[in-house]
């Protein structure tokens, strides 16, 4: 194990609420905060929009099953 | 011995309360503080009652350090500190806490009452269940008659079930002769992974396959999404699995219930990920893990070999993936294998019997109109599944997922049933495992508009009126009630765990908070929150039990003639097979058609060119390394 990263065994959740004026406003600031977080390999597992703008739940892929997984690192 | 009990809250000294009721039925003498106290009375009432002992609490959890500092001073100035053990506990306290006060012990929110008995008796043995517990796997399935209590529904069964075994008795497949020749050389190695993967591969066992598994083996060609797990991967998983053992603190969700068991379903693809998240699951109280493949390892003649990852879904089936995985497990969750949709259903259950599986999965109605294995075949394969699933002693379960291809109930139960009753009759263990669902029937007639209850108790109510086989609901349970929004997941997987405590049902498997997430692999943390989510289900309920309306009496005697009607029109078919074709237990209206995979590859057990290989000599052919290097 080198980071705490790596002993992550397969995606980091995000959740939270963001102030927005639609859905697809909401989903250009996930990314953003993604992308600005450093987690490139994203997906936005669930966002709700309503009133003052959306909940939601985005989740970066740290490893993916078949892959060379960071928590077998020697 | 005598202890003090003293609350340095304004109110709250509810633990304090629940504290001495425990330790006065435990036969200790217990003296409790009113509320409201300062530090100098209690180290007075210490001195007046002459107590062995003194438990201070604080709920509240601001300013605790300070305050219990004083605590110790004060009762240093008293001359009772190191005269008279004194221990603390509250919201914020900790044992480090406490320690590094001088204190005996501390203790939080989650402190048993055996924890604190351990500690006034100085004897760590008295909590070993709690701070050390063991799980043990319990006998499942649990216990039940085992036979079908309704007469008519006994008459038709018989009927097919004798016409399945009639129609099955003199056919083979290329399935049924690569089990015989996989058993046969499982049976020379005695089982060893290691010699088992070390052994050449026949042609004999080649000429029963696919191009794909034949390129696979002799030209180490892979398919497109599977590779080959190397020797320092495994050795590295097997490190981080002994390191999840030693660290292993078995729960049990049921709250002093003795089922439903709790069974979560893996296949991420790679046996390792598998065994990851079987290490989570099991930590947070999964009594039980079902393998499932990748759906083209169900329609390829012939498996794999060798320590395999699949980047897509499903983990193939191989005797070395099943031989980690099973070294992945604790003792005491049950481990089945799914074999029953497929063209190489017998031999997965060889490979299952020779792990030492606790149960595998056969059906023969789902695996032909909804998995796309052709009828004729499965039925050969099906059957002999069952026969090698009662030489190894392990049950098999029935799924009937038919019914979220839009097959209504009562024809995917009628399936469901005759498969019970063609276990039986090959001395095998059946359980019947119905679809919990808000399917596409469901939801066109409309039956779950009001509440996910009514229906759902007519189903097994249906069931349980007909048959006394044990009844394990998947697959998972709540399929379509939920939402990639994980609270509302988690949420309707445990009601409907609820509502299978409630109907006395065995087991139930359970999704993910991912279930309806499907851009990506799910993750082990919505497995988390999943089973937190059913632990607190059952805590909520006890021993209660959720009631339907009267309507779910009205639907019971729907599904009951339902069955009945299509049991015997099954019955009145040509042959069971001919039925499947029919569409008789599904047809293209519901949604389900017969597949094709294996199609025209059933022939006379004597006479079949393919099968006739099987007793050809022996000549072997290279096979590729079990690890990649």
């Amino acid at each position: 194990m080198t980071t705490a990263r790596d002993t992550i065994v397969d995606a980091l959740d995000i959740e939270s609420f963001v102030l927005c004026e639609s859905e697809k406003d909401a989903k250009e600031l996930v990314g953003k905060l993604m992308q600005s977080l450093g987690l490139s390999r994203f997906v936005i597992v669930s966002l709700d929009f309503n009133g003052p703008g959306a909940h939601f739940r985005v989740r970066a892929y740290m490893n993916k099953p078949g892959e060379n997984y960071t928590w077998l690192k020697e | 011995m005598k202890i003090l009990l003293a609350p340095l809250d304004p109110v709250h000294d509810a633990g304090l309360k629940l504290i001495k009721r425990k330790l006065e039925a435990l036969g200790y003498q217990c003296v409790l503080l009113p509320p409201d106290i300062t530090v100098e009375e209690i180290g007075e009432a210490a001195v007046r009652e002459k107590v062995d002992m003194i438990f201070v609490g604080r709920t509240v959890g601001y300013n605790v350090e300070q305050l219990f500092r004083r605590v110790r001073h004060v009762l240093t100035a008293q001359g009772i500190f190191g005269k008279v053990r004194v221990a603390i506990g509250g919201m914020a306290v900790t044992d480090e806490l406490a320690k590094n006060l001088g204190f005996e012990a501390g203790y939080g929110p989650h402190t048993t009452i055996e924890e604190i008995h351990a500690l006034i008796e100085r004897n760590p043995e008295l909590a070993q269940h709690i701070t050390h517990p063991v799980k043990h796997k319990p006998q499942f399935p649990f216990p039940h008659d085992n036979t079908v209590k309704d007469s008519t529904t006994q008459k038709y069964l018989d009927q097919i079930v004798d016409g399945i075994l009639d129609w099955t008795s003199n056919k083979t497949s290329p399935g049924v002769v690569r089990a015989r020749i996989t058993e046969s050389q499982l049976q020379e190695v005695k089982g060893s992974v290691e010699s088992y993967t070390a052994l050449p591969f026949t042609r004999d066992y080649l000429a029963q396959c696919d191009e794909a598994v034949v390129d696979f083996f002799q030209k180490n060609i892979c398919p497109p999404s599977v590779r080959q797990i190397t020797q320092k991967e495994a050795d590295a998983y097997n490190r981080r699995i002994d390191i999840a053992r030693k660290n292993f603190h078995p729960r049990a969700l049921q709250h002093g219930r003795k089922k439903p068991l709790v069974f979560v379903q893996y296949g991420t693809g790679c046996p390792m990920m598998d065994g990851m998240h079987i290490k989570v699951a099991e930590s947070w109280g999964a009594d039980g893990v079902l393998h499932f493949d990748p759906a083209w390892g169900a329609r390829t003649e012939g498996l794999l070999d060798g320590f395999l990852a699949n980047v897509e879904d499903g983990t193939p089936v191989t005797y070395a993936n099943l031989s980690l995985i099973k070294h992945s497990l604790d003792a005491a969750t049950l481990w089945t294998v799914r074999a029953h949709r497929g063209l190489n259903t017998p031999e997965i259950a060889v490979l299952a019997g020779f792990l030492g599986a606790d149960m595998t999965k056969i059906n023969i109605g789902y695996g032909s109109i909804c998995g796309g294995t052709d009828p004729a075949r499965l039925a050969v394969d099906g059957t002999e599944a069952i026969r090698i699933a009662a030489r190894y002693h392990m049950p098999f379960d029935i799924p009937t997922n038919e019914e979220l291809a839009g097959v209504p109930p009562h024809k995917a139960f009628a399936g469901m049933l005759v498969m019970a009753q063609l276990g039986r009759r090959l001395n095998a263990r059946p359980i019947l495992k119905p679809l919990l669902c808000h399917g596409p029937y469901i939801m066109v007639h409309e039956l779950m508009e009001q509440n996910y209850v009514d229906y759902n108790f007519a189903k097994i109510r249906a069931l349980q009126t007909l048959a006394d086989f044990p009844i394990w609901p998947g697959e998972p349970i709540g399929f379509m009630t939920h939402t990639e929004e994980k609270e509302q997941s988690a949420t309707t997987t445990s009601l409907h765990v609820a509502l299978c405590a409630t109907l006395g049902l065995d087991a139930v498997t359970t999704a993910s908070t991912d279930e309806a997430f499907s851009h990506g692999p799910i993750t082990s943390a919505g497995r988390v929150g999943s089973l937190r989510s059913i632990e607190e289900a059952f805590r909520f309920f006890g021993q209660t039990e959720i009631a339907p309306s009267a309507k779910a009496n009205d639907w019971t005697e729907e599904l009951i003639v339902g069955i009945n009607r299509t049991l015997k029109a099954v019955a009145e078919a040509p042959s069971f097979v001919e039925a499947l074709y029919q569409g008789i237990l599904g047809n293209k209206e519901d949604g389900v058609y017969p597949g094709r995979a294996g199609r025209n590859s059933v022939v006379a057990a004597r006479t079949s060119t393919r099968a006739a290989a099987f007793k050809a000599p022996l000549d072997a052919v290279p096979k590729v390394s079990a690890l990649g290097k």
